[in-house]
């Protein structure tokens, strides 16, 4: 397929109207209506009722729409690039983190793409993956970091990233420090501290408290205040493996890893990629994410972002 | 159709690469792609043959590779991540000397694999001409790791994440139903490997585009199993060695350029 035959698809998906569309695309009618004609034959299918007044994507154009736009603001996303930077006006990258995804996980891909979008604003935002959801359709961010989620709308592409497992994470002083490993009974008789909108509270009920409810301590829906809380001795945290620690906290992996998810990047369909989220989408897809969790069930060693000195 | 397909393999003069005993598991080296080809179709199933013969007269039918860019077209310029998430700009990777693009179709694909342990064994000697090497596919995730990985690869192996640089290159084409279902048969989920829900391919093609971004040889065959052999890419990097300090402009196209018909 040619870029300009999707120009003009896309131009009639969004105009419905093939006088619109052509003047759009900057051609005449006929060549419009022919490179779609082309297109349709290479795609197997119409994409595009014609009945009188009313213009319509079928089936297989609802189905192809969403993917054409992506390949074709990915085709276009280094010229524009280009021109942002001559014009100076380059757009901010707006990245939305779940509380229980540390912000450590986007600073290499940050690093990256600034290489490449000079004049790079990264805006990270905190907040509950429906929220991010809703964040997202707003446009108030451009793409969303979550764990597991319900109920992501079609409009919303989602991607996959890694999966990790959960840990415990207590102080070393626990009664539960010096375990090699902590089972279910364990977890039982001990004061766990409760995560506010936490992505595998189901799990978590599931593996472990299918019976009888757990005992929760003190709540937070921010990952550093129950780290501090579980650092004072209050309880004991399950927290995904690669949440970067407090130095003065002690991990022990659940035994048989009963409880993991994966972390998800969504972003929306449809809107125009800018440069810098299109190059975030792209090193995201491919980065090897393996490296944020390198030793399994080994305390992680000092963590920049939560014990970082003030400067 | 088996004559055809035998003529369009025998386009090529067999070139006789030097001997490589540098990796065991490249111990293919001393093959032309086109006897590793002829190799790996007897190798072919019933359903193979099927949905081949079905795949390269849709192709050719539809005539998909006369999107693709030809010799003295501007390459267009991509950004893209490498195997390990590390982008690569096409000014950067042209910017010293000739840049030899390959798009190939995926790890799944034994021909592809051919190809890239070809053009690995290659490698050394591509650089001696002052060429970068870059591979393209349509894959993410951990995928194109697990294919280096797999076959011992040290090449700039860039994951075309949706499609983009395919279809600016006019070599890309969504993969008709009845392809689908073959390849969903044998277990690859397109899907889940493009990381996309509408399953898409390029059309293998090896383009050599130089340092100000004019494509000076375009291969690009809808018969995936015929690759250009990295013999013929090297002999045309020489030529073009011997021939950039007077100007250049004097590149020939190569057999297969247009995407037509062989004989």
């Amino acid at each position: 397929m040619e870029l300009h035959q999707v120009r003009y698809f896309l131009a009639v998906a969004s105009t419905l109207n093939f006088t619109r569309a052509a003047e759009q695309c900057n051609v005449t009618q006929p060549a419009l209506t022919k490179g779609v004609q082309k297109l349709e034959q290479e795609l197997g299918g119409q994409l595009i009722y014609r009945e009188r007044q009313l213009t319509q994507l079928t089936d297989l154009g609802k189905e192809v729409l969403p993917m054409l736009e992506r390949t074709l603001a990915s085709a276009e996303a280094v010229r524009r690039r280009a021109q942002e930077f001559q014009r100076k006006d380059v757009a901010p990258l707006k990245i939305g983190l779940a509380p229980s995804i540390s912000a450590s996980l986007v600073l290499d891909p940050i690093a990256e793409i600034a290489k490449f979008v000079p004049g790079l604003h990264v805006e990270l935002r905190e907040g509950a993956a429906k929220k991010l959801v809703d964040l997202l359709l707003e446009g108030e961010i451009n793409a969303a970091m979550v764990g597991d989620v319900q109920d992501v709308p079609a409009r919303i592409d989602d991607w996959s990233l890694f999966e990790e497992r959960y840990v415990a994470v207590l102080a070393p002083t626990h009664r539960l420090a010096n375990r090699p490993s902590i089972g279910i009974d364990d977890l039982r008789e001990t004061i766990l501290l409760e995560r506010a909108d936490c992505d595998v509270a189901v799990k978590i009920q599931q593996s472990y408290f299918p019976d009888e409810p757990p005992q929760l301590g003190h709540r937070s829906g921010h990952d550093i205040h129950l780290q501090y809380m579980a650092a004072a001795g209050f309880g004991v945290i399950l927290v995904p493996e690669h949440m970067p620690r407090l130095p003065t906290l002690k991990t022990i992996p659940l035994e048989g890893d009963p409880v993991s998810r994966e972390v998800r990047l969504l972003a929306v369909q449809g809107r125009r990629y800018s440069p810098a989220l299109d190059a975030f989408v792209k090193v995201a897809r491919l980065r090897d994410w393996s490296v944020e969790v390198p030793d399994r069930g080994v305390p992680h060693a000092a963590v920049p972002e939560v014990v970082r000195a003030p400067t | 159709m088996t004559a055809t397909r035998t003529s369009a393999a025998n386009r090529f003069q067999p070139i006789d690469h030097q001997p490589d005993d540098s990796s065991p598991m490249l111990s293919q080296t001393d093959k032309t792609l086109a006897r590793i080809r002829t190799e790996l179709l007897t190798m072919f199933s019933a359903a193979d043959w099927e949905s081949y013969n079905h795949l390269v007269g849709w192709l050719r039918d539809t005539d998909v590779a006369s999107h693709a860019l030809k010799v003295g077209d501007d390459a267009p310029d991509f950004l893209l991540p490498d195997a390990e998430g590390r982008l690569h700009s096409s000014e950067q990777l042209r910017r010293n000397g000739p840049l030899v693009l390959s798009f190939f179709r995926g790890g799944w694909c034994p021909f592809c694999t051919a190809e890239l342990r070809a053009l690995q064994a290659a490698k050394d000697e591509f650089e001696s001409v002052g060429a970068t090497l870059a591979v393209v596919t349509p894959e993410t995730r951990d995928f194109p790791r697990q294919l280096k990985r797999g076959l011992g690869l040290d090449l700039k192996v860039l994951s075309d994440v949706d499609y983009g640089v395919a279809m600016s290159y006019g070599v890309l084409f969504r993969v008709p139903d009845e392809t689908r279902a073959h390849y969903s048969g044998r277990g690859f989920d397109f899907g889940a490997r493009h990381g996309s829900p509408v399953w898409m391919l390029p059309i293998p093609a090896t383009y050599v585009i130089d340092a100000e971004g004019r494509i000076r040889s375009a291969f690009v065959e809808p018969d995936f199993t015929i690759r250009e052999e990295p013999a013929q890419i090297l002999a045309l990097l020489r030529q073009a060695a011997c021939t950039s300090s007077e100007g250049g402009g004097s590149w020939k196209a190569t057999p297969g350029q247009s995407g037509n018909e062989p004989v």
